[in-house]
This record gives C-alpha cells, sequence and structure tokens, in this order.
C-alpha cells in the first residue's frame, strides 16, 4: 500500500513539474491561446479601479486593451499584489504587466521593459491647514509614501531609472522621517487627519493626488513635481520576440495618437511626452 | 467602588435575600454621583451637545468648559447607564443576556454610523463582497480545513509512532510550520515553488499554505485528544486480539472525537479570517475586494465595515454549527 502511495505522490510531481516547465515563449503562448493575461494591482485611481461587477476601469486599463487589440487577442486581467508583480517569475500565471511601473534599475534584474508609454509626475502633498508652500519647505519633516516605490527610493536619494530619455532631476529634500506604507493611497488617510498628526506631508502620483482631491479629501499640492518618472509595459524576462513586439505596438500607439488621446481621457492632459 | 455596585449587585447568589430598597438606593446614587465625576473629568464641556444644554438652561457661551458644563452632561448620561442596570437585574437571566447583547451592537452601529458612511456606495458593492468575496472566502476555508484534518491525523499518529522516520518527520513540519507565520508561508509557496519549476495558481497556493500552517497546530490537538484517552482501552483491546490500527479507528479515534471536535471549530473559525492572508495573491476573497473596492473612491472605510460584518456574520453562523457538531460527538456523555 505505502509503495503505490509514493508511485501515486511521484506521478503527481510528474505531473505538475511538466506543466511548470513546458511553458513556452510567452508569445507563442498568447498567440495559442488567443487571450493576453495581464497583472493589474487596481489600488490606483485613476490608473486602475474595480467596479462593483468586478470588472476594471483606468488609464492602464485602456492601454492594455488596446494592446491586447493590435495583439490580434482577448485580453484576460489577474490582481495579484504589486510586491508579487514586482518579484518577478511570473511563470505561466500572466504574461504582461501594464501597471505604470518605473524601469528601476533593481526591478530590471528580474523584469523587462519593452517600452515607456507615458511620464508621470511625482508630487508632494500635504493637508489643507499646512502652510509649506514649496517643496523645500520639507526639509526636516515626516513624509510618508508607499513601500519599496520610486517616491521612496527618491526620499532616500537612491533612485536609478533605468531608462532611455528619462528627464533629470534633483533630490530637493531631506525628511526628518520616511514613512512606508503598503500603498500610497493609504498615505492620505493618514494626512487627512490633520497637519502634523500622523505626517507633516506624502509623496505620490500627481494624478492619484488630484484624485483623492476630487474624493473629497482635505489636500493640497505642493510646490512643482520633484520628478517626471517614465512608466513602461513590463514583461517577465527572456522573450525578446515579445518584447520588440510591445516596443513596436506601442510606439505605433504614440504616433498614431492614441495614447494622447487616453491620457487626455483619463488624466485630462497629455503626460505621454517626456518633460 | 460605588461605581461597581450595579454590577456587583447583580452577582448576589441565588438564594440569598434581596437587597432592601433604600440600600439599593444608597447603592444607586453612590453610583450615579461616581460615574457623573468620572464623565465629567473625560468631556471636554465644549462641544454642539453641552452648548445646546447650557442654551437650555438659559446660561451663555462663557459657561463652555467649565466644571458646571462638563457636570451638565455628564449627569444625565450616567443617570441613562445606572437605571440601565437597575432596571437590567430586575429582569430573567436569559432576558438580560440579550439586552446586554442588544445594547452592545446598538452602541457599536451608533459607533459606525457617526462616520457619516455612504450607504448607496455600500449597497451597490455588497454584491460582490457577498456572492464572489465571503463565498471565495468560505470555500478556500472548507476545502482547507478538511485537507487540515487529514494532515493532522497523519501528523499526530507519526508524532505518536515509535518510528524514528515518522516521528523526526512529523515533528520538524510542525515545528517549521507553527514557528514560522502564515503570510510568510503564503508567499514561500507562491514566489518559492515556481523556483523549483512548480507553477501553482494562486488558489491552490492559499489552500497549500493554509492547510500545512492549521495541520501543524491540529496535529497537536489530535495528539492531546488521542493521548487523552486511558491506557486501560489499548489494553482492552489488545486483549481481544484486535490490532493496533483496528482500536486506533475504532475505540480511541471515536472517543477522542470528542475532545478534538471543539478546539478544531475553534480552528476553523480562526482560518475563516486568516484566509484573509491569501488576499497579497489576487484571490477575490473578502478581504481582497474590500480594499480593492473601498479605493475606487476612496472610501475605505465603508468597505470595511462592510468585510467586518460580514466575517463577524460567517464566524456567529459557524459558531452555531460548531454547537451541534459538539453535541453529536458528545451524546455519549448526556444522561
Amino acid at each position: 500500500m505505502t509503495s503505490r502511495l509514493f508511485a501515486a505522490l511521484g506521478a503527481l510531481v510528474a505531473l505538475v513539474w511538466t506543466v511548470g516547465a513546458s511553458a513556452g515563449p510567452v508569445l507563442d503562448r498568447i498567440k495559442e491561446r488567443g487571450v493576453v493575461r495581464v497583472a493589474t494591482d487596481p489600488a490606483y485611481p485613476p490608473q486602475s479601479v474595480q467596479k462593483p461587477d468586478g470588472s476594471f476601469e483606468g488609464f492602464d486599463i485602456d492601454v492594455a486593451l488596446e494592446i491586447g487589440r493590435r495583439l490580434g487577442v482577448a485580453v484576460e486581467f489577474v490582481t495579484p499584489a504589486w510586491e508579487i508583480i514586482t518579484a518577478g517569475n511570473w511563470g505561466d500565471r500572466w504574461d504582461l504587466s501594464v501597471g505604470s511601473m518605473t524601469p528601476t534599475k533593481e526591478r530590471a534584474r528580474v523584469l523587462d521593459f519593452p517600452a515607456i508609454y507615458y511620464y508621470t509626475p511625482a508630487s508632494f502633498v500635504t493637508h489643507e491647514a499646512c502652510d509649506f508652500a514649496e517643496v523645500a519647505d520639507l526639509n526636516d519633516k515626516v513624509i510618508g509614501t508607499c513601500g519599496g516605490c520610486t517616491y521612496e527610493f527618491y526620499l532616500r536619494k537612491n533612485l536609478t531609472i533605468d531608462a532611455e530619455g528619462v528627464p533629470p532631476f534633483e533630490y530637493l529634500v531631506t525628511p526628518a522621517e520616511i514613512r512606508t506604507y503598503e500603498t500610497d493611497t493609504n498615505v492620505f488617510d493618514d494626512l487627512r487627519l490633520g497637519c502634523g498628526v500622523r505626517l507633516d506631508a506624502g509623496m505620490s502620483a500627481l494624478p492619484t493626488i488630484m484624485e483623492a482631491i476630487k474624493a473629497g479629501y482635505p489636500l493640497k499640492v505642493v510646490g512643482e513635481p520633484a520628478f517626471f518618472e517614465p512608466l513602461a509595459v513590463a514583461i517577465d524576462k527572456g522573450d525578446a520576440e515579445f518584447a520588440a513586439e510591445l516596443a513596436r505596438i506601442v510606439a505605433e500607439m504614440h504616433e498614431d495618437g492614441t495614447l494622447t488621446r487616453l491620457s487626455m481621457k483619463w488624466y485630462g492632459v497629455d503626460l505621454t511626452k517626456a518633460r | 467602588m460605588g461605581f461597581s455596585a450595579a454590577p456587583a449587585g447583580r452577582r448576589t447568589p441565588a438564594g440569598a435575600a434581596p437587597p432592601s430598597k433604600a440600600r439599593e438606593l444608597r447603592w444607586a446614587l453612590l453610583a450615579w454621583a461616581a460615574l457623573s465625576a468620572v464623565l465629567a473629568f473625560l468631556f471636554s464641556g465644549e462641544d454642539e451637545l453641552t452648548r445646546n444644554l447650557l442654551a437650555l438652561f438659559g446660561l451663555g457661551e462663557d459657561w463652555l468648559g467649565g466644571f458646571l458644563a462638563r457636570l451638565l452632561l455628564a449627569a444625565p448620561v450616567a443617570l441613562v447607564v445606572v437605571l440601565n442596570f437597575t432596571v437590567l437585574r430586575r429582569l430573567p437571566k436569559r432576558v438580560q443576556i440579550g439586552v446586554v447583547w442588544a445594547e452592545l451592537l446598538a452602541l457599536f452601529l451608533a459607533f459606525f454610523y457617526s462616520f457619516d458612511l455612504s450607504f448607496p456606495f455600500i449597497w451597490d458593492r455588497l454584491p460582490i463582497l457577498v456572492f464572489t468575496g465571503a463565498f471565495t472566502t468560505v470555500y478556500i476555508s472548507l476545502i482547507s480545513i478538511a485537507v487540515a484534518s487529514v494532515i493532522a491525523l497523519a501528523g499526530a499518529l507519526a508524532r505518536l509512532s515509535d518510528h524514528p522516520l515518522a516521528y523526526g518527520v512529523a515533528t520538524f513540519y510542525i515545528s517549521f510550520f507553527r514557528g514560522t507565520p502564515l503570510l510568510l508561508q503564503v508567499y514561500l509557496i507562491y514566489l518559492g515553488l515556481p523556483q523549483l519549476g512548480v507553477v501553482l495558481d494562486p488558489v491552490p497556493s492559499g489552500i497549500i499554505a493554509l492547510s500545512l500552517c492549521y495541520g501543524a497546530y491540529m496535529a497537536e490537538i489530535f495528539r492531546a485528544g488521542i493521548q487523552s484517552i486511558p491506557r486501560g482501552q489499548w489494553e482492552a483491546g489488545y486483549a481481544l486480539g484486535l490490532t493496533r490500527a483496528l482500536i486506533m479507528r475504532r475505540i480511541i479515534l471515536p472517543q477522542a472525537l470528542r475532545l478534538i471536535v471543539p478546539p478544531t471549530g475553534n480552528q476553523f473559525i480562526a482560518m475563516l479570517k486568516d484566509s484573509s492572508l491569501v488576499s497579497i495573491l489576487g484571490v477575490w476573497e473578502l478581504m481582497f475586494l474590500a480594499r480593492t473596492q473601498g479605493r475606487m473612491e476612496f472610501r475605505h472605510f465603508e468597505m470595511l465595515i462592510t468585510a467586518a460584518l460580514i466575517y463577524w456574520f460567517l464566524s456567529f453562523v459557524f459558531e452555531l454549527v460548531q454547537a451541534r457538531i459538539e453535541a453529536h460527538f458528545g451524546r455519549s456523555e448526556r444522561r
């Protein structure tokens, strides 16, 4: 009986093993299935949010749907946590991330970034009652932001963006303390409690800040954007053919004005060109 | 001391003479005075309610924040609390419990209501929270507890065996999975196994993590249950010429189950909530949906409170189920 059990176990392991190993190049897989699976983190209005019926909407979602259309396949969204997307080694779980991801040096070790599709201004935000007029006023203050994201790297003066055509930037602030959160939208909830109650200021994407203000948060933007970060589509390492195809499609979407149109629709401004 | 008078009175042993009316009144007044003083100390005396009360007595704004203003609000509130206790203790015991529950629940809901929640927002999202979220939470927990029970039985038997290999494997497994956080195990299984070429989907990964973690805890519960059966039961079995396996299956386990079931129900209720850790893998269970849905219009509280109530309701239902199962396995004890 024991030997039969071991045989069954062995067969099971072998089965799982072959399923895992047989995954071929990503592009072939997508064409064969007729579906591209896109990872999205629905935590960032207006990039990606989940509607009450479970479907998604936002700028990233529209870009992903357009990429799918030009690949000639259907689009399916999956929702792993951000840390899991950026950890790489996706295997056969999903094929593509259209998630406003900054191509940093660290991420480039585990992921490929075939194309930049827009640039988002990174800004400082504070409570309405605070009287910080410009970014330099935030020196020696308590600033909150998302853990492991580009804003934290920027605050720690450790941000290296590994892509072509990145606009240069300077480190303008030395905070007294940097508090990190699961995502930068959590920063707004601490900030809304009042000026200096838990935080003096926060750092986030300007569009996300504007969205929170629109939702009634008592916040205001401090000064000019600290830097413009390029945001790219990301794929797992190792499929040059897929990378080339994505680069071609995104370049095409830049040229024919599709990206500008979508940017106007979701952000009200054209964020598709470097500044 | 006066503060505790009312609840202390409730603890009068049955059969003792009820306290006299005068004595009761004295205690109630003392409790009222003491509670008023404590509340007057806690209240600011500058809120809207105090302002209205002062106006009612024809007193001006300059009284705001003063001791009288604080007392003006504290005294009626304390009176309500003390009256509540005095009335409550006259009721039958079962009614008392029901009223206490109703009162605490009302306070709880009033607390949430004061957050100025958007009910249409909750209403729109209730279907996905219940039919996708709660459904996923329940089925992941049910499968996991079933698998965990099998693992736990195997683990307990191996832990109790004389075989060094079985004992070694079981103790190592129990030690590791009880000694590391569940969240870490979820990450290890989801991100670690693909390094070995085994790529699992989020739901199976979550079920494996929950089963292994809870299997380890429950192996100890099963072991304790089996060990609690007196040796005489084994000896009687051997005397009848039964094999070890048969004694375990027919004599020991049925008796041990009575002791194993209550803590296992407890584990299940704990798992119902720990299954929220699977949300990091993007499984659309209750916690995941509560977070992502709330982010759409930056209305986190609406979704978190709704999810809390759904989790609570689920636990409540399973508490009732557990009571039924316990009654079933405890039937030998009933007279």
